[in-house]
Parts: C-alpha cells; structure tokens; sequence
C-alpha cells in the first residue's frame, strides 16, 4: 500500500517536472511570462496606497494586513496552477470527451487528470505570494505558518475547482461558470472581509470558501486562534474528500468522444 | 440537348449577374469589411445565453465596489476628489461594463495565437488587410456583448446605487461615441502588442502590463484621485480616452470636457491605426513559416 502510494506520488512530480521542463524550452518566454506576472500583480499595490490614502483602515486592515491576504492568495493560487492547473480546465475535458487517455493509465485517473498541465505565469504568482509573505514581518514561526496556510489555501482551492468542473459530468455550460466562480472567488479573495456584512459575509464564509483560503489565515496569523487553525484544517480535508467523490461519481457518467490522443 | 446547353445558358446568365451584383455591393473599400462584421455579429448573437453566464463576474466585481466605496465613504454627501459616492460606484460600474462587455483579452489572443500557429500565413492573403479584419471582427463580438452588460450595469446600479446624480439623457449619444471610440483604441493597442508576437514568442506579458495599467489607473479609480502631480503623465496615456473619458461623460457631463476627450480619442485613434500598420508591416517581413 505504502509502495503504491509512493509510486504515485512520484508519478505526479515527474508529471509537473516534465510540464515545466516543457515550458522552459524557451528560456526568453519562460523568464518573461513569471518576471512579467510579479510586476503584473505588484502593481496592484498602487491601488491600495490610494485606499489607504483616503482612509487609515479598509475593513479594520491595515496594509500589512491588506499584504497578507494578497501573499496568501496569490501563493495559494499559484501553486494550485502550478501543480494542478488541469482541474481549471477540467469541464472542456469532461465535454469534449478527452478523459480517455487518463481512464486508461494503470495510475490514479484524478491525479494523472490533475498534474497533466502547469501553468507557467503561476510561478510568478506563487513567488509574488511568497515574497509578501516574507516582507511582512511573520518572524520565522508566522513565516512556516503562512507556508502551511498556503498549503491549505492551495488544497481548498483545488477542491472547489476540482468540484465545481466535476459538476460538467451532469450539466454542459457548467464550463464558463465555473471559471466565473473560481475568479469571483479569488477577486473577494484579494479585499478585505471587513467591507463585507450580513448575507454577504455569510456566502463568503459558507458557499464559497474565501474565509477559509484566506481571511481565517490572516485573523490566525494576526493573533493565533486554535479553534479556527483546525477548522481551517478540518475544512481543507472535507472539502478534498467531497470533491473527490464527486469526481468519481461522475465519473460514470462519462461517455468517450473516440478521439484518438495520445499522452506524451 | 439544345435545350440543355440553353438551360445552361440562362444560369451562366444568372450566376454573372450575381457576382456583378456581388461585385458592386462589396467591392468598394470598406465593404468587405461590413461582410464580416455582419457575419461575427450573427454568430455571436447565437451565443447570447453563453454571454450571460459573464455576468456572475462583473456582479462580483461591483459588488465589492459598491462594499469599498460605502466603507470609505463615512458621511452622506462627502466628496472624494471631487466625485459623491453615487458617481464614485457609477464610475467603476461604467469602467468595469466596458472592460466586460468589450472582453478586449479576445483581440490579443486572436492575433498571438494566428503569429504562433502560423494561421496568419493564410490571412494575410485574403483580399483585406489582417488588422482591420481582426478590429472588425472584434467590433462584431463587442456589439452584442456590450449592450448585454450596459443594460445589466444600468440595472444593478439603479437598484443598489440610485439613479446618476444629474444624468444628461439627451447626451446619451456623444457618450456612446465617446465608448465606441474609447473601445476601438483600446483593440488597436491591444492588437500593436499581440504583434510583437512577430519578434518574441509570446506578447502576453506585455499585454498583462498594459491592461493592469488599464485597470488601476483609469478603471478602479478615475484619475483625479492621484497626486496632482501625476495627473497631466495620467492624461498622455490610453487611460484618459479608453476608461477615463467615457466614464467621466457618464458621471459628470460637461459640453467642453466633452469636446477635449472626443478630440483626444480621435488623435490617439489616428496615432494607435498609424502605429499598428507600422508594426504589422515591419513584423511580417520577420514571418518564415514552415510548411505543413
């Protein structure tokens, strides 16, 4: 059991080394596309130095709060683009009928699905996230544990994507809502859950899971919470495990478009 | 058989007719590109329903908008560089109908994915020249999604913002030919980008910078809520007449404001076209394609 399990997660990281090492052919367009992508998303700051201009908190955040909640988000969105960024594009798979050359590897279908692509920009993501979480000033245990909330950031998001393409095994135009949901998700993501009362901040926190991907994280790294640490863990776990369900259920749904592809 | 060959005859005669008629309705300049645009704007409206499902997105985006604005706006009536809440919230629903509804990211994924793929190999020899056929066919998928999101914005805003504090109905039409405008500079920039394709393989970075640009200068905020300083710099790039100009009509229409945007779009409109057939003309001399 304990050789499968290893024998499988080998497969994926050969899996993403390989996406990479496709991508890096072009060395020129490799280093642009993630150099370009910090200097895309820095530039986001210039807006909030304006909001702070008019005010001295946005939703009882500070800027270092404020620099926080985008570490978090552009790191967890990042390495989940970087590893699993097929599950983005999981319902055009699942529509047009291209799951087959997965169904018929002697390997895990939902990891071989996942890993089967990177997205390169979002190395860039990934090292924006990571620098703004260096430059707050964590100190050494709030620097690890941002890493471990990146983690669960980065697993929640995976879950809810992966759960929300699954749903194309039933419904056709699940495709474009989809994607609307994931990026309505990460734009709540990167404000302040202070703007938001009532009704709203319940969705936020219940339906779609930006508290637990980050402003649960950034409350904890503030002043540390036991209670929410693993609820933020507990969640993470649940969430994988529904969405895998989910996946393999409609899974058996699936019918084959005969298209002759091959995996290489 | 003599009957046959007069048969066919009279279609020989009706099929010259045609292509004379064809001849003299898309012949003259211009009209081919109508053609396309006629023929993107049916297509596009068969995917009217596909359109909507977008507008969970911009529904998210106003909504945090509308959140931000009533966070800092602490007491009713407060001016924030010059602009009420309401215009402040009217402003980015503007902005942000235009950015949605124009979807501007196609143009630029149109033409880096013809340069990569070779497709343009193909293009460039129809009878009509390869950017303003990408501008028309641009300008056919914006029309049926622009009005789709103009009445969604109108809706949402009247709803959960109230009317435009002091809205000049009768001046509806120069701000739509100010939008018009301020779209196609946009495409055009957008396409001189995607064309450095011809040099280095992928644009796409190039096209994140500009459109971050876009977005945090003249689309979150309108320009006057930067340092003073900054304003006139503010005032040379595209912002002032892609986001800036028309959305500033919308909010706070003025008949002299109106004039300066409207001339400025048509200068940067003359200088972008300028640019873009500069561009394109020198790229395709950097075009080998391999056969296959």
């Amino acid at each position: 059991m304990l050789t499968v399990v290893k024998n499988q997660i080998l497969v994926c990281i050969l899996s993403v080394k390989y996406n990479i090492m496709r991508e890096m052919l072009n060395k020129v367009t490799f280093l642009m596309n993630v150099t370009f992508m910090i200097l895309n998303n820095a530039s986001i700051l210039i807006q909030w130095f304006v909001l702070f201009r008019l005010r001295e908190d946005i939703g009882g955040y500070t800027m270092r709060e404020v620099m926080l909640l985008w570490g978090l988000t552009a790191a967890s969105f990042g390495l989940s683009r970087v590893l699993f960024a097929r599950v983005y594009s999981l319902p055009e798979l699942i529509v047009s009928g291209k799951l087959d050359s997965y169904l018929v590897q002697p390997k895990n279908v939902l990891l071989s699905v996942m890993t089967s692509s990177t997205n390169i920009s979002a190395i860039g993501d990934l090292l924006y996230g990571l620098i703004l979480l260096a430059v707050c000033g964590l100190g050494v245990r709030g620097f690890l544990l941002s890493l471990l909330f990146v983690v669960t950031g980065m697993i929640i998001l995976t879950a809810f994507a992966l759960f929300l393409g699954s749903l194309a095994f039933w419904f056709v135009r699940v495709e474009m809502l989809s994607g609307e949901m994931v990026m309505g998700l990460i734009s709540f993501a990167t404000y302040p859950d202070g703007i938001f009362q009532g009704i709203s901040r319940f969705l936020l926190y219940f339906i779609m899971p930006v508290g637990m991907i980050v402003y649960h994280p950034v409350h904890i790294l503030v002043r540390f919470d036991a209670g929410m640490f693993f609820t933020v863990l507990g969640y993470a776990c649940l969430l994988s495990v529904a969405a895998t369900v989910v996946f393999y259920r409609g899974l058996r749904r699936y019918a084959s478009s005969s298209l002759m592809e091959a995996r290489m | 058989m003599r009957r046959q060959e007069k048969n066919a005859g009279a279609n020989v005669g009706v099929l010259g007719k045609r292509e004379k008629y064809i001849g003299r309705r898309y012949g003259l300049p211009g009209r081919k590109y109508g053609v396309i645009y006629r023929s993107v704007l049916m297509e596009n409206l068969q995917y009217a329903a596909n359109i909507a499902l977008g507008f969970f997105g911009y529904f998210v985006f106003i909504f945090i908008f509308i959140k931000l604005w009533d966070y800092i706006y602490q007491t009713p009536g407060e001016l924030i560089a010059g602009y009420s809440k309401e215009q402040m919230i009217w402003y980015v629903m503007m902005t942000e109908m235009m950015w949605f509804g124009s979807n501007a990211g196609s143009v630029g994924r149109q033409v880096k994915t013809d340069i990569r793929g070779g497709n343009i190999a193909y293009l460039m020899n129809k009878p009509y020249h390869y950017t303003l056929y990408i501008l028309t066919k641009y300008t056919g998928e914006w029309s049926v999604r622009l009005p789709m999101y103009a009445l969604l914005a109108v809706m949402i805003g009247t709803m959960m913002v109230g009317p435009v504090p002091g809205f000049k109905i009768v001046a509806v039409p120069v701000m739509a030919a100010c939008i018009i405008l301020g779209l196609t500079i946009n495409a055009v920039f957008k396409i001189c980008i995607s064309l450095l394709s011809f040099w280095i393989e992928d644009a796409s970075p190039f096209q994140w910078l500009y459109d971050k640009l876009l977005l945090v200068v003249g689309t979150i905020f309108p320009v006057e809520i930067f340092p003073q300083a900054l304003q006139p710099f503010f005032k040379l790039t595209p912002i002032y007449t892609v986001c800036y100009g028309p959305a500033k009509l919308i909010v706070d229409f003025r008949p002299d404001k109106c004039v300066e945007i409207l001339a400025a779009q048509v200068l940067y409109l003359a200088a972008g076209c300028g640019l873009m057939f500069f561009v394109y003309r020198k790229g395709v001399k950097k075009l080998y394609v391999n056969g296959g």
